[in-house]
């Protein structure tokens, strides 16, 4: 059997365990309701959980934008000038240790319990690995590129939009996956603090009067988001990064040409 | 007025002027001579390789050929003109690590050059193919470099340095990284290139064997500070043969070298 069968078996019995085990009475329903009462209760408060889902899309949209794209331009900055990296990269990669989610009372304090509040505390807390990728990213590329590109009369502004954005394009799509995944997680965790809307309340809200259906409800409704994102990030490295797939590749090609697939050329 | 270029150079297309080239790198604590008084006269259509052991100032030397470093003193004309930074239509340069673009094609890698210049699509896609022909890689544009052996990728890196069909060509230990088979069999394929096209080659080995079998002209190097020790012409008739490896001229010559470089080493 290959792993992604394997993968896909382990899914469907987890699922099929999840309507079995509470249903037998194996596991209270309290503790993890079946799966069809979840999605029942999802489904009777639709209207809900669908308002509940598109605040937290948003503040996950705009703190994306926030946590990328200020991300990358700093990451960028920092990683292609040597002193703003030595003054700066220890301080934030010591920040990256510290949990951050200690600022967010106070960034309610700051600008209340509504979106705003997330948004800042989601993007802070997704911009920090983005920018440490990029400028990871940055300071890794093979200078040999640099050098063959001026040797070819390539000016600063040439060598970097046709040289150092796309060599830097994996490193950062990397930080982007990371960045992103707690861009989600800022947002919920904070919706489940401190707020009024937003799957992260909901989930809060229908824990305390110990609603379990609705409360998974809303679990699934964050983990399909999740899912979705890794998907896209995929989709994305596939479009864009083809050439990451390393020297396996040219082994291949190698091989090939011995084996007289190809016309031989060295 | 008359724009610098316009001016027909003294020196016809492809010669190499290297006059009284010196090069000082000042450390923290110490002053270091990369290369002393070095002078040097290439003429056009030459195969001429540079040895040497490791800090004789083989690779800076081209670099400053290539336009690609400034040098301390002394002076460096490329067809009679000074190259004070890189000009892909005078000289193109190959370099160790094919240093290809992984996430162009290898037809997209050749026409790289071209591309910065703003040459249209259709031209740029001609020139890429009849080089890439030139170099015996026709039908494999469409490849990424991963998808590439050692020997096909500096194929492709020749086939990019001579796209703009300058009359030079600088090579720094361009094979250095391939096994010995394919070092061979590139060797044979870089002096048919170079027949074919009639360009100056400046090629800097390691290698006594790769020197002499490939060279007209060798120039030996030596470090503390970089200069030149030796300049030997090798008279072995063309097309080099593998024969020719064991003969009793090749031997005279790779010992001459070998000599010189055991004193300096």
């Amino acid at each position: 059997m290959s792993a992604a069968t394997v993968r896909r078996l382990i899914v469907i019995v987890l699922i099929a365990l999840w309507e079995i085990l509470p249903r037998a009475g194996v596991i209270p329903t309290l503790f993890l309701p079946s799966l069809s009462s979840t999605l029942i209760a999802g489904w009777n408060e639709a209207g809900e959980y669908g308002h509940a889902l598109a605040v937290t899309l948003y503040e996950v949209a705009i703190s994306m934008v926030f946590a990328c794209g200020g991300g990358i331009l700093l990451g960028a900055i920092v990683g292609s000038l040597p002193r703003p990296r030595v003054l700066i990269m220890p301080m934030v990669s010591s920040l990256y240790a510290v949990p951050l989610v200690i600022l967010y009372p106070v960034f309610t304090v700051w600008l209340g319990i509504g979106t705003e509040s997330k948004i800042a505390f989601a993007s802070i807390y997704g911009f920090l690995p983005t920018m440490l990728a990029t400028a990871a990213g940055i300071q890794t590329i093979d200078p040999q590129l640099l050098l063959a590109a001026r040797s070819m009369g390539a000016t600063l502004s040439q060598r970097l939009i046709r040289v150092i954005i796309p060599a830097a394009i994996p490193t950062v799509l990397s930080g982007l996956r990371v960045g992103g995944a707690l861009v989600i997680v800022g947002v919920v965790v904070s919706e489940m603090l401190i707020s009024s809307a937003g799957i992260g309340y909901l989930i809060s809200r229908y824990r305390t009067i110990l609603d379990s259906p609705h409360v998974f409800a809303g679990v699934l409704l964050v983990l399909a988001m999740a899912i979705a994102f890794n998907a896209a990030i995929k989709w994305i490295e596939r479009k864009a990064a083809i050439w990451q797939t390393g020297s396996r590749a040219g082994q291949r090609a190698a091989d090939e040409i011995t084996a007289g697939a190809v016309q031989p050329a060295t | 007025m008359q724009p610098l270029a316009n001016i027909t150079p003294l020196k016809p297309a492809g010669a190499i002027e290297v006059r009284n080239v010196g090069q000082i790198f000042e450390m923290k604590t110490q002053t270091v001579v990369a290369l002393e008084d070095v002078s040097l006269d290439i003429k056009p259509g030459r195969f001429v390789v540079l040895v040497g052991p490791s800090g004789c100032g083989k690779s800076t030397l081209l670099m400053m050929m290539a336009g690609l470093r400034e040098q301390t003193s002394g002076t460096i004309t490329i067809s009679g003109v000074p190259i004070p930074k890189p000009d892909p239509n005078r000289v193109g340069v190959v370099f160790q690590e094919a240093s290809l673009f992984p996430w162009l094609t290898a037809e997209e890698n050749v026409e790289f050059p071209l591309a910065l210049r703003g040459v249209p699509k259709s031209d740029r896609r001609a020139k890429a193919q009849d080089a890439l022909k030139l170099v015996g890689l026709d039908g494999f544009g469409k490849r990424h470099p991963h998808e590439l052996s050692g020997g096909m990728k500096q194929r492709v890196s020749i086939a990019r340095g001579l796209v703009q069909d300058p009359p030079v060509l600088l090579m720094d230990e361009p094979f250095a990284a391939l096994d010995e088979q394919t070092r061979m069999t590139m060797g044979d394929e870089l002096l048919r290139i170079w027949a074919a096209t009639g360009k100056t080659v400046v090629f800097v080995t390691h290698s006594l064997t790769e020197a002499v079998y490939l060279a007209d002209e060798v120039i030996v190097m030596s470090p503390r500070p970089g200069r030149i020790v030796d300049h030997l012409q090798v008279t072995l008739p063309r097309p080099r043969t593998y024969e020719m490896l064991s003969g009793d001229a090749f031997g005279v010559l790779r010992d001459r070298i070998w000599r010189h470089i055991r004193k300096s080493a």
